[in-house]
């Protein structure tokens, strides 16, 4: 096993490994994956932690990625600037809480980020309205989709304050052994 | 760690409180040294697997991580610098054995890219056979490393009757018959050549050994998959909200494949709506009972229709096939190729049966359609277990007093079973999926894209490695069979899924659905099988003219033998004895497992109460929680509103007013 990379310190990736779910090879193999996106962009050598941050159409144009509805929150909620563009340091985070890995609280954390497109902390009916949209595009009737979303609040919120709380969701999630599955990308 | 979890809170729940940034940042920082001096206090693995799990941005994920290290470093003495080292390269060595070990894992990309295309329930039907694959492969090593091998090397070579026909491989005797492929081609002597090697032991207790930890690994699986998957389920669970906010599969990436998801889901909410709106609409009393009747009428139908089967395999059995046995002329072709009558008959009852109680399944009408496959999956296990009951009850009581080293002829049959039953697998490929998908999307467009139907399948794998597990006794090689025929279903039917077949419809708890695969492998399947070698083993007369336990009483005798050859102090033959043969040792032991069971009933129901009373605190802290929000921003904008006053008017001294006249009413 010898440290035959020239990308990363061995501090660094023992950071990235004490900090994600991947073994060493993975991380790499992930490297090069990020910087197939991008390769004039994106340097061979990390060693001085440069700033390379890749824009969304990039990150979006993904294979794993390029048909998920719901790939415009994902990126931002993994991203530092909340606006889609992804540094490494991103990526790895944003592969590893999807990997299948993760723990459910993990997940239940993240997934409630990204059903939550005000940022506001909580899903409320809109958020719930937004997911449903993308979910089912022109399938369900303006009514439908209101009967549905006040359904979801119905059975989901606990507290009773008319919108999801991130307890009220993994609640949910706890109920849903389906759920650490599911909310899995391969990569 | 509860408190890692609501850590930080990125300012708005904090913000709403109206603290100003400074009071935020001292707030953060207070949070983030408990946490560090937290982290400190733990293991190593503990350590990094909580940090692994902070509800942070990757950034402060290695912020927190070098302020733990740091800490450590500083708390440690020097000479502890080369135990940090010694740990470090420990882990790094952990890691690169996990990636190493990754190589070893067949079919990884397949997997991955069945799952991208058609989701995790298909795949989970793929992970079953995988799985299975697994076992058979152990099996398959260590019969041919510790009852094979020393058979082919040292005993001697038993010729063949006939030479090599092609029939062979369909009916496994002939060339086969005295091979090592069959329980009649080991023969006990024990080897004297050095080293010794007592053949009868070592098929008794490697077949014993394979099946115990058969045994224990189903147990465990089992075991943990009901936690995972139904512990926890209490309460209603009606599925609306779940289907919308946790069913979406994201490991789908096939653009078709989306779509077709997407579609289902709506199809899936409008249904669940209207579900809703009936729900009001109760049953009259004359519609319930003719429901009732109809589910039972259905009831007799298909256990009728089980039976019926059972007969016909039954008298089948009895009067055609043994007809080879006796005429026992090899080159009677017609007569050898009559044995496959039965395994034939078998395959198509498996086949033609469950389509058949699709169809009566037609005529009931359920309330959810959860129930509707549930049903149909016990009514199948009712008939593919009647039927392997049947025919071992034929093989365990009608063959041995009628033929001549009959364990080869159960291996025989067990081995034309398996064989028949892949080839029908075969053709169910082509003409089940294949023919029909033709015929659904060219000549009766209303049919459609057939559906793979994952219950069925998953049926048809636990059915063979029944069979596999049966035959283990009677023909220690037939896991070459099995695991070859596990390879190529599972190349055929990937192949087949892309070409012809659609994801199921009805996705919804797959999870749960997959617990009761692993149960059912255990209980009826796993269970039936290990008790049918477990009466042969203790109860049957072995055959007088073949296979390693000639001439003793029951095949257990071995264990006997064995222990009476042993000097009589050795600790072998003393547990033996004293332990294992007297029932005061059983029935303590039963006790013992029937009061723990009990204790553990008891703190599961106190657990349940718990779990009850924890919901309904979570509802009461929700509404202080809202009322004291409340009361809160009332409170703030008070204060505020009393800020934008002018300060005199809040001062609460006396103050003298000079101008005291001009504020007396004028008409004094």
């Amino acid at each position: 096993m010898g440290n035959k990379q020239t990308i990363f310190t061995s501090q660094q990736l023992d950071a990235y490994q004490d900090c994600t779910y991947f073994t060493r090879k993975e991380i790499l193999r992930r490297f090069h994956r990020y910087r197939d996106l991008a390769p004039q962009l994106v340097p061979l050598d990390y060693k001085n932690q440069p700033e390379v941050r890749l824009p969304y159409e990039l990150i979006g144009s993904m294979p794993e990625l390029k048909d998920n509805p719901f790939r415009q929150r994902i990126a931002e909620v993994f991203s530092e600037d909340g606006e889609g563009n992804m540094t490494l340091d991103d990526f790895l985070d944003m592969f590893s809480v999807l990997s299948e890995m993760a723990p459910r609280d993990l997940k239940a954390f993240y997934a409630f980020k990204i059903y939550d497109f005000n940022n506001d902390d909580f899903i409320c009916k809109s958020d719930l309205e937004k997911t449903l949209n993308k979910l089912t595009r022109n399938e369900l009737t303006e009514d439908e989709v209101r009967m549905v979303c006040e359904k979801v609040i119905d059975e989901a919120d606990l507290d009773n304050d008319g919108r999801l709380s991130l307890e009220d969701f993994q609640n949910m999630i706890v109920r849903a052994p389906d759920f650490l599955s599911t909310f899995h990308i391969r990569i | 760690m509860r408190r890692m979890s609501v850590f930080p809170q990125h300012g708005t729940a904090l913000g709403n409180l109206g603290l100003t940034a400074n009071e935020i940042r001292q707030e953060t920082e207070n949070n983030t040294s408990e946490l560090v001096s937290d982290l400190v206090n733990l293991s190593a693995g503990a350590r990094f697997e909580a940090i692994r799990s902070l509800h942070v941005p990757f950034n402060e994920k290695k912020t927190i991580r070098n302020r733990v290290n740091s800490v450590k470093l500083s708390k440690t003495i020097l000479a502890a610098d080369c135990r940090q080292q010694v740990s470090r390269s420990f882990r790094r060595f952990r890691a690169s054995l996990a990636s190493a070990m990754q190589h070893l894992v067949i079919w990884q990309d397949t997997l991955k890219e069945i799952g991208g295309r058609f989701g995790t329930s298909v795949l989970s039907y793929f992970l079953f056979l995988k799985w299975l694959l697994q076992f058979n492969l152990f099996s398959l090593i260590i019969n041919f490393c510790f009852i094979t091998i020393p058979q082919i090397v040292h005993a001697p070579n038993i010729s063949s009757i006939t030479g090599f026909r092609g029939l062979e491989l369909l009916t496994g005797v002939g060339y086969f018959n005295k091979t090592v492929l069959f329980y009649g081609g080991y023969n006990g002597e024990v080897i004297v050549s050095k080293p010794a090697y007592n053949m009868q032991l070592a098929y008794f207790f490697t077949i014993a050994a394979y099946l115990v930890l058969c045994g224990v690994s189903l147990i465990y699986s089992t075991s943990r998959s009901f936690q995972k998957n139904f512990a926890l389920e209490t309460g209603p669970v009606s599925g609306g909200a779940w289907r919308l906010l946790c069913s979406w599969d994201f490991s789908v990436v096939n653009e078709k494949a989306i779509q077709y998801n997407k579609n289902n889901l709506a199809i899936q909410l409008k249904e669940s709506l209207s579900e809703r709106l009936q729900e009001k609409n109760k049953m009259s009393r004359s519609d319930r009972i003719k429901h009732l009747s109809l589910h039972l009428l259905a009831w007799l139908l298909s256990l009728g229709l089980a039976l019926g089967s059972c007969a016909g395999i039954y008298f089948l059995g009895t009067n055609r096939e043994l007809a080879f046995s006796f005429s026992h002329d090899p080159s009677d072709l017609g007569a050898e190729a009559s044995t496959l009558l039965l395994p034939v008959v078998v395959s198509l009852f498996n086949l033609i049966v469950p389509l058949l109680y699709s169809l009566i399944s037609k005529i009931e009408s359920y309330s959810n359609p959860r129930a509707k496959i549930y049903i149909s999956i016990v009514r199948t296990v009712i008939l593919k277990m009647s039927i392997l009951g049947i025919l071992c009850f034929y093989w365990l009581s009608f063959v041995p007093t009628n033929i001549s080293c009959w364990e080869s002829f159960v291996g025989q049959s067990v081995y034309r079973l398996l064989i028949i039953d892949f080839i029908f697998c075969l053709l169910g490929i082509f003409f089940g999926e294949f023919l029909r998908n033709v015929i659904g999307t060219m000549c009766i467009q209303s049919l459609g894209v057939p559906e793979f139907d994952i219950a069925r399948n998953v049926l048809d794998l636990i059915y063979g490695q029944t069979l596999a597990w049966i035959g283990i006794y009677f023909s220690p090689l037939l896991p070459v069979m099995q695991v070859l025929k596990l390879f190529i279903i599972f190349y055929l039917k990937k192949i087949s899924l892309s070409m012809n077949c659609q994801p199921p419809k009805h996705t919804g708890r797959a999870a749960q659905i997959q617990t009761v695969f692993i149960a059912l492998l255990f209980f009826p399947s796993f269970v039936g099988a290990l008790s049918m070698v477990a009466f042969t083993v203790w109860s049957l007369k072995p055959s007088d003219q073949c296979g390693p336990f000639q001439g003793l009483n029951t095949p257990f005798h071995t264990i006997f033998n064995w222990t009476h050859s042993l000097p009589e102090t050795h600790w072998v033959r003393w547990i033996f004895e004293n332990i294992l043969r007297s029932e005061l040792f059983y029935y303590l032991i039963s006790l013992i497992v029937l009061v723990i069971t009990y204790f553990l009933w008891q703190i599961t129901r106190g657990r349940k109460e718990l779990i009850k009373t924890l919901r309904e605190q979570i509802v009461n802290e929700g509404k202080d929680k809202a009322f004291l929000l409340n009361k809160l921003q009332n409170l703030q904008k008070e204060r505020r509103e009393m800020a934008s006053y002018r300060p005199q008017d809040f001062d609460q001294t006396p103050h003298f007013n000079p101008n005291w006249m001009n504020t007396l009413p004028m008409d004094m």
